[in-house]
């Protein structure tokens, strides 16, 4: 069982809602009134002067309240002139209450000069530009590579397939919105956060500030949900300066509201993707993508040249050109979400994979199979493909395929896709383990998120390689000046990369008694709650093998570090731009059958069955929680989630009620398997698992709407408006 | 956000706290599930908050060929009356349709109506299947047929100090309601279309949700429809005029043109369930 369960079912965790402090004032962000357009003024007299009121801070106060005035000048806390999105923080109030902040933070007057705004990447591109599109002024990134002879390729096809598919903002929604909580004590801001990366949250608030990091301690709350949206700073470096201003602690976070318009979401994308085909073979592909980067600024942009890598697919292809613009609009900037756009993009490639399969005369399996990477293939960029289960999950959906078509417990069509991934790394992690007689203590910086990558992930890793009981593991949490660096919660990377460094501190704690003992190896048991040592098959106190110092200390304290590298690609192919190589590679296939209502395009999903390479699965239950909640969330952004902006960058649906997220009522029956033996970066070949389960869900759906009408829905979501003109122009 | 909450016992005094209060600065909560979000919204900041829940109207009973359902109700309750599914077919369909079980928990009958939604799911069933309000106020008691409440959204003709305290819906007419929406299990649907048939001409009542500005009877539409059974040119007349007809708006839920080509289809499967249907049943 989860170590963190009893306690929050008992509601006795404490969340970054639960976050508390002697003497704690309230904190408001005043949003920018415009999408786009000039700051004249902020007349604050009024907020000022309402009860309960103890500070209200705008980008005059900053020079007051921070050593340098603030830090990077192009990440201003507070807009002095241009205006870039709407809601974009101006201001920040701190009152006695919520309720008094907020009512202040409504009563700063903001007067703004609106100019147009850009509201999405059609209306800067309606066609795939030019030459042109490297020099425009709106064009925050371009990423450019190409493998082999294209033109060749696509002159010498059967035929070629040109599709344009366009995919929609999906939003956040982890339960618990931003929230912390700052207090300064001297020349030291202390933060307390719901986050998934306390380290991250730290650099960027010091950057953010001004002031060198060893002058930021951030220390994680327990989380209510991290999909990517909490992995680096947001609010804490407003809750500092309010801090700073009001002389005591406060705490700031969003309301639901806000968290839908500050709380990153991930924004539109149009894609283009072009593929010849001879003899049954994909011989040539081209990917043309815009990615809407909201007011992303320049240089920080990550997505594109991530996304394109997904966007060709986990298949050998002769020849491949990728290439990607990323477009400021006034939206807020673009955030990272559950495998950033991996999900839109395997709905565009494996739609696309369907209709070649169809135009071809091939089952859609039998197409993927025979082009689906294998160990020793190249990527397009030419890195290496490493053990890779895609086949053998392509032959398990197949199989399973045709037990529901003999089962026939569905009635609608089925379909299949693909979805890859891989580990991520960060920036490496490091952990401290002490064996004591009381067990095994694990000491890092990271709060459980939700998933179960750390109290269950880090833990079993510990019980694989010592065979130690749960009960004989314990986790401790400290703040950034006292933990170990991580670089955090994200890309699937605890349980590869942190687990990692785990492994590697138990098994020195393990060599370093085995020497003192004289002997090859030992083992760990743990019995009437106490950590012993099995030397010669006989269990002895630990403390026999303990120095002097070690046994006042409390046992034996080992580091463990894993910097994780990531394999290399071919630099030769590059044209422009950054791309990213892989650690691993994580096969998952996604199986689904779903009913359409020819006539109102409504489609309901009858049953969904998945496929996941896991190169060692540690903790099963866990893996299957996360491939069910995966699903669930693939299939909300297949057919029910989106941002809907409209002009002016205006949000039109700001909360549960328009944002639909599914509930329990439109999940199906689910199916899942995990393959092993693929060996992956993480400990003992482990893989992550956190991300690839949702990535080949929207796919798989699509897939099955064609299956059941001969018509593709080139749009996410696939709401059922959108599935009725496909069926029938409206 | 701050307001004192009275919760009067009788009918009288709810009437006189209401009758007192200055207009605009007071508003009536019944399950609370749709002013909840104005006052958290701040769309509305009354000094005063009038409570129905203890009035004696969360009751449901029986009375010659009328179900008259109290108006503090929780659509809970009216949802597990185990003779509505078998006399109101559509109204059942309808209230099972309202938000999600937890939400029907606290939403009542009469709150649904009073707020007057263009969406509401209860509203064209309660139309079609001429449904009558009875209303009390300082000046006493009185029944309208339902559509002469309904103004507009959130707008209706109770004048002041005026509450609904019952719905009356005459029973054993076979009903449908049929609606369409993104997220099937909890959601504001696009399009809602009730049917119900009498026992002799006129015979179909039709009337329609995610409309603008409120749900209506489509007259024209049951005029086409003329017949027990009618046959299917005569269903699919209907439908064309349905689509033609209909006062829908594009909005973030569904463009105009969607809501048209869905009344058609709706109204097709709802015609032929009725029709279909032994009799006192359908979906």
């Amino acid at each position: 069982m989860r170590t963190d369960a009893p306690a929050k079912v008992r509601g006795a965790l404490q969340y970054g809602a639960d976050l508390e402090a002697e003497g704690m004032l309230w904190g408001a962000l005043v949003p920018s009134p415009v999408a786009h357009g000039r700051l004249v003024a902020i007349d604050a007299a009024a907020a000022r002067a309402m009860t309960g009121v103890r500070a209200v801070v705008t980008g005059e106060d900053l020079d007051r309240l921070l050593p340098k005035g603030g830090g990077d000048p192009a990440r201003r806390m507070f807009p002095s002139d241009e205006l870039t999105y709407r809601h974009q923080p101006v201001a920040a109030v701190a009152a006695d209450s919520l309720a008094a902040a907020r009512a202040a933070a409504a009563a700063v007057r903001v007067t703004a000069q609106e100019l147009s705004s850009v509201d999405g990447i059609e209306e800067i591109f309606p066609d795939w530009p030019g030459d042109e599109g490297r020099r425009s002024p709106h064009v925050v990134a371009h990423v450019h590579a190409r493998r082999g002879d294209l033109e060749g390729a696509f002159a010498s096809a059967e035929f070629v397939l040109s599709q344009i598919y366009r995919t929609s903002g999906v939003a956040q929604v982890a339960l618990e919105p931003h929230v912390c909580l700052a207090r300064v004590e001297g020349d030291r801001y202390y933060v307390r956060t719901s986050t998934q990366a306390p380290f991250a949250v730290r650099s960027d608030t010091a950057e953010i500030l001004g002031v060198p990091e060893s002058k930021v301690v951030v220390e994680g709350s327990w989380v209510g949900g991290g999909f990517g949206g909490k992995a680096s700073a947001l609010l804490e470096p407003y809750a500092v300066v309010l801090a700073a201003a009001a002389g005591r602690p406060v705490r700031l976070g969003l309301s639901y509201r806000e968290e839908f318009l500050l709380g990153r979401s991930t924004l539109p994308a149009v894609v283009r993707i072009d593929s010849s085909v001879a003899g049954g073979t994909i011989t040539g592909r081209r990917v043309r993508l815009l990615l809407d980067a909201g007011a992303m600024l320049p240089g920080r942009d990550f997505a594109t040249g991530f996304a394109i890598g997904f966007l060709a697919g986990p298949y050998r292809i002769g020849a491949v050109e990728l290439e990607g613009y990323a477009v400021r609009t006034h939206k807020p900037p673009f955030g990272a979400h559950r495998a950033p756009f991996a999900p839109q993009c395997a709905f565009v490639v494996e739609s696309h994979m369907d209709a070649i399969a169809r135009r071809a005369g091939i089952d859609p399996i039998d197409l993927r199979l025979a082009h689906a990477w294998q160990e020793g293939d190249e990527t397009p960029l030419g890195q290496r493909v490493g053990p890779f289960g895609l086949r053998a999950a392509l032959e398990r959906a197949a199989k399973r395929r045709s037990e529901w078509r003999a089962d026939g417990r569905g009635t609608g069509g089925i379909g299949v896709a693909c979805g890859f991934w891989s580990t991520g790394t960060g920036a490496g992690g490091e952990v401290s383990v002490t064996l004591s007689r009381t067990g095994v203590r694990i000491v890092e910086g990271e709060r459980e998120i939700g998933s179960g990558s750390v109290v269950r992930g880090l833990v079993a890793v510990v019980e694989r390689l010592t065979g130690l009981p749960p009960a004989a593991v314990r986790l401790e949490y400290r703040a950034t000046d006292a933990a170990p660096f991580d670089s955090g919660v994200f890309g699937s990377r605890t349980v590869g990369a942190l687990g990692r460094a785990v492994e590697t501190a138990v098994r020195t704690a393990l060599a370093t008694l085995a020497e003192r003992a004289g002997v090859p190896e030992v083992g760990l048991v743990y019995e009437a709650k106490e950590l012993r040592v099995r030397v010669r098959g006989r269990a002895r106190p630990l403390a026999t093998w303990l120095t002097a110092a070690e046994r006042k200390d409390g046992g034996l304290t080992v580091r463990g570090r894993h910097y994780g590298r990531s394999g290399a690609f071919d630099a030769g192919r590059v044209l422009d731009g950054e791309f990213y190589a892989y650690t691993d590679f994580t096969a998952s296939v996604a199986l689904a059958q779903a009913a359409v209502d020819p006539e109102t395009g409504a489609v309901r999903p009858e049953r969904v069955a998945e496929f996941l390479d896991v190169g060692v699965a540690l903790d099963p239950e866990m893996i299957r929680s996360q491939m069910e909640g995966g699903i669930a969330m693939g299939l909300g952004e297949a057919l029910t989630e989106e941002t809907l902006w409209a002009a002016s960058g205006r949000l039109g649906n700001p909360g549960l009620l328009d944002y639909r997220v599914p509930t329990l009522g439109e999940i199906p029956p689910l199916e899942t398997e995990t393959i092993e033996g693929y060996r992956g970066a993480g400990p003992f070949g482990a893989k992550g698992v956190g991300e690839p389960p949702i990535i080949p869900v929207p796919g798989a759906i699509a897939n099955a709407v064609l299956d059941a009408t001969d018509a593709q829905v080139p749009e996410l979501p696939m709401t059922p408006e959108r599935v009725a003109r496909a069926l029938k122009p409206l | 956000m701050a307001f004192s909450l009275a919760s009067p016992r009788t009918p009288a005094a709810a009437i006189r706290l209401l009758a007192d209060a200055p207009r605009g600065d007071v508003e009536v909560l019944a399950g609370g599930t749709d002013l909840l979000l104005d006052l958290d919204a701040g769309r509305v900041a009354p000094s005063r908050l009038i409570a129905l829940g203890r009035l004696p109207w969360r009751t449901l009973r029986r009375s010659g060929g009328d179900l008259v359902i109290g108006a503090t109700l929780p659509l809970a309750d009216l949802e597990r009356d185990p003779r509505l599914p078998r006399d109101l077919p559509g109204l059942f369909r309808a209230v099972r349709a309202v938000g999600s079980v937890a939400l029907r928990h606290r939403a009542t009958i009469g709150g649904n109506i009073a707020r007057a939604s263009p969406a509401s799911d209860l509203l064209p069933v309660l139309l079609a299947l001429d449904a009558r309000v009875r209303l009390l106020g300082p000046s006493g008691a009185r029944e309208l047929p339902l559509p002469a409440l309904l103004r507009g959204p959130r707008e209706t003709s109770l004048t002041p100090g005026e509450l609904i305290s019952h719905v009356v819906v005459p029973v054993r007419r076979p009903s449908a309601y049929l609606w369409q929406r993104v997220r099937p299990s909890n959601d504001i649907s696009q399009v809602g279309i009730a049917v119900a048939r009498r026992e002799r001409a006129p015979y179909w009542a039709v009337a329609l949700g995610g409309v603008w500005p409120v749900p209506v009877r489509l007259p024209s539409v049951e005029t086409i429809l003329d017949a027990p059974v009618p046959g299917d040119a005569q269903v699919e007349r209907a439908a064309q005029e349905a689509a033609l007809r209909a006062p829908f708006v594009t909005d973030k839920r569904a463009t105009e043109t969607y809501r048209r080509r869905l009344v058609a289809i709706l109204l097709r499967r709802a015609v032929h369930a009725v029709a279909g249907a032994p009799q006192g049943r359908s979906r």
